[in-house]
């Protein structure tokens, strides 16, 4: 089996653990990796209204965790010498997966099981690699 | 942890117009400012840790920003450096188009909290386009630090 470009997906559950295995998957296949951290707004503001916080403070919050985890994946596939490509979106996550994986011509996906996950073991048009 | 960018960006580290053009060629002449700064002790050394990273993905995050970084003993501090350059710099970036706008980070080895937290709180400021703008319109490098100091929180 041969991966060319694989896809990390991150989103604003914190996914650090993730970070690792898929860094050796990627130093294994040497295949260069993509990784895309996504906000869906709705989530955001129902979290926030579940949590009793201000949707723009939340936000705040979010974005920046989101920019640290692109840059710690990005750190560690540096000292791998593994190629990156960091990508910060909003938006519905499974349109946006469909999207990268046909622009970038993705092999297969990289996430972390939860519950939100699930749509995308369903809908994704590549294969899964769940942790 | 809280970091300001602002407290690491001097004006003497800040560049209105870049005289290079071309990718590798910017990243010397941001070094060698900042090697004439007396901030980075081993210029060959940081160039070629950016050149490293450069090689392995674009620093180019899109919207004619470009963030070259890399962690290296030559530096012993945190250091950020801004240059801008009217013409654009081709540093690969994902949407294609020049960056105009360049970061460059430059971190000890052993302060990775604080390189990625300035990486990120840096990313997350210039997806703003109004704070774009402001930092392209500027006329001075105190203007371009009051421009960050007003936008960071």
């Amino acid at each position: 089996m041969e991966f060319k470009n694989l896809l990390l997906l991150l989103t604003d559950d914190g996914d650090e653990e993730i970070i690792t295995p898929c860094i050796q998957f990627c130093k294994f296949f040497r295949c260069k990796l993509f990784v895309l951290f996504v906000i869906e707004p709705f989530r955001v503001s129902r979290l926030a209204s579940l949590t009793h916080q201000q949707t723009d403070k939340l936000l705040k919050v979010i974005e920046e965790q989101g920019w640290k985890l692109l840059y710690l994946v990005e750190d560690e596939a540096t000292e791998n010498d593994i190629r990156t490509s960091l990508h910060y979106e909003e938006g519905n996550m499974i349109k946006l997966i469909k999207e990268f994986v046909e622009n970038y011509d993705i092999d297969a996906i990289f996430v972390r099981k939860k519950e939100e996950a699930k749509k995308l073991f369903v809908s994704s048009p590549v294969m899964v690699i769940g942790l | 942890m809280q970091l300001r960018i602002s407290d690491y960006l001097k004006p003497e580290v800040i560049m209105m117009k870049l005289k290079q053009q071309e990718k590798i060629a910017v990243l010397k002449e941001l070094v060698e400012h900042l090697v004439k700064n007396n901030l980075v002790k081993n210029g060959e050394e940081f160039i070629n840790a950016l050149a490293k990273r450069e090689n392995l993905e674009s620093t180019g995050i899109g919207n004619g920003i470009a963030i070259p970084h890399a962690r290296t003993d030559t530096v012993e501090d945190l250091v950020l450096a801004f240059a801008r350059s009217s013409e654009g710099v081709d540093f690969s970036a994902i949407d294609g188009k020049p960056s105009h706008l360049i970061f460059l980070i430059a971190s000890p080895e052993d302060k990775k909290s604080e390189y990625i937290m300035a990486l990120a709180k840096l990313s997350r400021l210039l997806r703003r386009e109004s704070v774009r703008k402001m930092l392209m319109d500027a006329e001075s490098p105190e203007e371009i630090l009051k421009i960050v100091q007003d936008n960071e929180d």
